[in-house]
């Protein structure tokens, strides 16, 4: 064995790792800390809203996400109706608009004097309808922006799950004499557990995480107290003690995941020799309903806050001149080239290191470094200024060198680095995946063949992993793009993105100036979801 | 060889240009369109570039925090005197930012040496006319809004809003922490509905009929009058009217929006030629005709909507120092929260 050029592997994914395990780190350490006295008896009262509020909307959240889901891939996958394979793909859209965009148009549209006052009025001319305007902000706002945000996650891994249910299954259900409601109760639903399970622990990681929307309706979360702990109390020790608490929640809801998918895995792997199911056909008014919830689903979840965008970048013209669309977009271009660079590099040194060596503790180090994806990118930014700001002052200043603060902070290399750690679970399994595709004997062939690993690396391995590259650019891409409280904390001078700047006019009074970046925003990342929806969608395994 | 200039290249995309440049940087809280523009003009005037960080106040100033003496930033534009007063508590500004200018266009009331005000505001009452009589509101203080009259009438913002916890802290300076106390529990008791969205929220609900009377600053109105968001928010603030509190007493609560020189600027100098631009009539008169703010310095008149909707000729509470908005944030804060004030 090559030891040389393990050690190369193995402290790639060594460093990545730590960078990891830092913020982590950092949060535990500060939960033992003293915190300030100032405000004790106000923080506990905080504390219990801050997880009372977590736990509302989490539940709120899986239940509406859980329907939405659920319903539109069952109804896609087994029946044919009409507009069918349009909503297989449509559905997925919705992807594109980040809760934060979401809320802006749910509470713009209802609110007093909003877009819903202009459309009565412009039907029935003047009235007092305020009053009877339902209004959606707070909690139930919040609720229903995340999750028509975030229910595609359930739907596209339920839908994958209820592909591959066999056509024995169905007619099991009808030998029993089930009808359809029971069948999909009894034996269709528990047969997709763990893919179901899969896709809600992720919205539930993703919820958790969200900032921008619980921000704009000022709903006390976890998440956002984290960062009213740092910012209004000054106090970085109770900041860190409440993401403590968040990490908790969010390692039981990872632990959830990964042993969903592990069965989902399973299930997938073994429907060799079932055969593809046929679907059934929809008539009359069954037809109709299934039309009409997908339909439904993607008005509100993709052309509702669309049109809402569109209607104010019309409504108020001036705004789309002071917005820098093309400075924004290379900006934001500029992000996603450097931290594909970045990821790729490292994910396939890691993903090609665990290939040839098989060593355990490689295969640990590699599992620790796509945690990152479970700690919301608000924890991460504040651990990062606190690691820096230490490191900088005990070690660096100590040793008698420079500041390295200024390199770190509001700078583009701390902006990739903390990207680095909340993405690089994406790039690390989206080159896992494509790597699994290649059979060892492949590299085998290539080594009898007189090639060397390096030659059958590049000539061999990269040519097959291309398709999965490009996906995993495409879904970085699409984070970068929707990416609100990193961007936000760590950014340098005259830097702004599409989030960047739909936030902080949203955040000051000016959400019709939200609109532009908001659009743009929202078209871009349909984009990359259209030209990757065959990856999303796969309907074959292969 | 080319595996070299491939790394260089790359490695260069990540390193920012550290050129020495005449320059001012900003931590700008402030994200009106019109000080963008200001800026502009200030950079074609004198040459010196302006860097612009824009955020939430709170988060920039963490920022400037956590970089400490390494931060590159100059000066700090936020809008509100108790923000740049809590800011020099905690010594993250300087002394020194003095200038012929600011001594003779700024009363001594809206500058410190560490900060200036720029522009003023007045955070006062809106009321609708078809449910409030004249009667009813003569004589009206921030005091009275505690009064049980009110009850289920007062439509506010949240307590973690910075306009309130200055209009609490000057109360707080006051009448003593306790009573503002009782007073925090009086106006709870008499909100319309729990304190949600911003200022211009608060004067539509009024419109609306959601509530009788509204806290909300100067400016809001004269923006909705304006057309600037749309003919039904224009058609609404015509159906509300300005109310100028404590005109008995000291006056009606001011603010600023201000200027801090942040501590260990790099370009001191810059900053305060910036600031001594800000306060030049052009730059005075912009202000007051984009944001539709009251202008810091005499000779300039504030926008006719300001003017013609809501009245120039009223008392301003000038014996409370803004400097105080700062000192006593943190017991304003403790008293709203105390009193269940979301």
């Amino acid at each position: 064995m090559n030891s040389n050029k393990l050690n190369i592997w193995f402290l790639s994914s060594l460093l990545v790792s730590l960078l990891v395990i830092i913020p982590i780190i950092t949060v535990s350490i500060s939960f033992f800390e003293e915190t300030s006295r100032y405000f004790e008896i106000l923080k506990s009262t905080f504390l219990f809203e801050y997880i009372l509020n977590s736990l509302l909307l989490l539940i709120g959240v899986l239940i509406l996400t859980f329907i939405l889901g659920v319903g539109a891939s069952y109804l896609v996958s087994f029946y044919e109706f009409p507009g069918v394979n349009f909503f297989k793909w449509a559905l997925i859209l919705s992807f594109a608009i980040p809760p934060y965009i979401y809320a802006y148009s749910l509470f713009a549209f209802f609110d007093n004097y909003g877009t819903a006052f202009t459309i009565l009025k412009t039907l029935f001319g003047e009235g007092e309808f305020n009053q009877h305007i339902p209004k959606f902000d707070g909690m139930f706002g919040l609720i229903l922006s995340i999750s028509f945000s975030l229910y595609a996650y359930v739907y596209i891994l339920g839908r994958s799950s209820f592909l591959y249910q066999s056509q024995n299954l169905i007619e099991l259900g009808k030998n029993l004499g089930f009808s359809k409601f029971k069948s999909f109760f009894f034996i269709i639903l528990p047969a997709s557990r763990p893919a179901i399970v899969a896709g809600l622990s992720l919205v539930a990681m993703e919820t958790l995480a969200e900032f921008g929307a619980v921000d704009f309706f000022s709903v006390n979360t976890l998440t956002t107290g984290i960062y009213n702990a740092w910012i209004t109390f000054d106090d970085l020790a109770f900041a860190n003690r409440i993401s403590f608490f968040l990490l908790l929640f969010i390692f039981i809801l990872f632990l959830t995941e990964k042993l969903s998918r592990k069965k989902a895995k399973y299930h997938l792997d073994s429907r060799g020799g079932f055969k593809q199911k046929e679907k059934i056909k929809l008539s009359g008014i069954n037809s109709f309903f299934a039309f009409l919830f997908c339909f439904l689903l993607f008005f509100f979840s993709f052309l509702f806050p669309l049109s809402q965008m569109v209607y104010w970048t019309i409504k108020f013209p001036e705004n789309f001149f002071d917005v820098n669309v093309i400075n924004l977009l290379l900006n934001t271009l500029y992000l996603v080239t450097l931290s594909s660079i970045v990821l790729i590099f490292f994910a396939l040194l890691s993903n090609y290191g665990n290939r040839v060596s098989k060593n355990k503790t490689l295969n640990f180090l590699s599992t620790l470094s796509i945690s990152g994806y479970a700690i919301p990118g608000v924890i991460l930014a504040v651990a990062f200024i606190t690691f820096i700001a230490w490191f900088d002052n005990n070690i660096i200043k100590s040793l008698g060198f420079l500041s390295i603060k200024k390199i770190f902070i509001g700078s583009i290399l701390g902006l990739i680095i903390v990207y680095f750690i909340r993405f690089y679970s994406l790039a690390f399994n989206g080159i896992k995946s494509g790597y699994e595709k290649i059979n060892f004997s492949v590299d085998e062939s290539a080594y009898l063949l007189g090639y060397s690993k390096r030659k059958t690396f590049f000539n061999i391995h990269i040519p097959y992993l291309r398709n999965s590259l490009l996906f995993v650019i495409i879904l970085i891409s699409l984070e970068i793009i929707r990416e609100l409280p990193i961007t936000l904390v760590l950014r340098p001078f005259n830097f702004e993105t599409f989030a960047t700047t739909a936030y902080i006019s949203a955040s000051e009074d000016m959400l019709e100036a939200a609109a532009v970046p908001s659009l743009f925003l929202i078209l871009i990342a349909a984009f990359f979801i259209t030209i990757s929806s065959k990856y999303i969608l796969k309907d074959n395994n292969e | 060889m080319k595996k070299i200039s491939i790394s260089a290249l790359i490695l260069s995309l990540f390193v920012s240009t550290f050129a020495i440049a005449n320059e001012v940087n900003i931590f700008n809280a402030r994200h009106y369109k019109a000080d963008a523009e200001l800026y502009s003009k200030f950079t074609a005037a004198t040459g010196i570039k302006v860097n612009l960080i824009n955020g939430k106040a709170g988060a920039l100033e963490k920022r400037m925090i956590e970089e400490g003496a390494d931060s590159a930033a100059d000066l700090y534009i936020t809008a509100d005197a108790g923000r740049c007063g809590a800011f020099k508590a905690k010594g993250m500004t300087q002394a020194g930012l003095v200038s012929p200018t600011i001594k003779s266009s700024v009363p001594k009331n809206f500058r410190t040496t560490h900060w200036v005000g720029v522009a003023k505001r007045a955070r006062i009452v809106y009321y609708a006319p078809e449910r409030v009589s004249g009667a009813e509101l003569s004589g009206l203080t921030y005091e009275s809004l505690a009064d049980p009259k009110w009850k289920g009438r007062i439509a506010i913002r949240a307590s973690s809003n910075i306009y309130n916890k200055s209009l609490v802290a000057s109360l707080v300076k006051n009448n003593g922490k306790k009573a503002a106390g009782e007073w925090a529990k009086g106006v709870v008791a008499n909100m319309a509905r729990d304190p949600k969205g911003n200022d211009r929220a608060q004067i539509m609900a009024v419109a609306a009929g959601e509530a009788d009377i509204a806290v909300a600053n100067t400016y809001y109105l004269a923006l909705m009058l304006s057309g600037n968001k749309g003919a039904e928010q224009q058609a609404a603030a015509k159906k509300v009217k300005a109310f100028f509190p404590n005109q008995n007493d000291r006056g009606t609560h001011m603010n600023i929006s201000c200027a801090a020189l942040v501590k260990g600027a790099p370009n001191k100098a810059n900053a305060i030629a910036l600031v001594d631009y800000l306060l030049s009539p052009e730059a005075q008169e912009h202000f007051t005709n984009n944001t539709f703010e009251f202008p810091m310095i005499s000779g300039v008149s504030p926008n006719p909507l300001v003017v013609n909707n809501l009245g120039l000729d009223f008392k301003q509470d000038l014996t409370t120092s803004v400097a105080s908005y700062g000192d006593k944030q943190a017991d304003a804060l403790e008293v709203m929260t105390a009193a269940g004030w979301k």
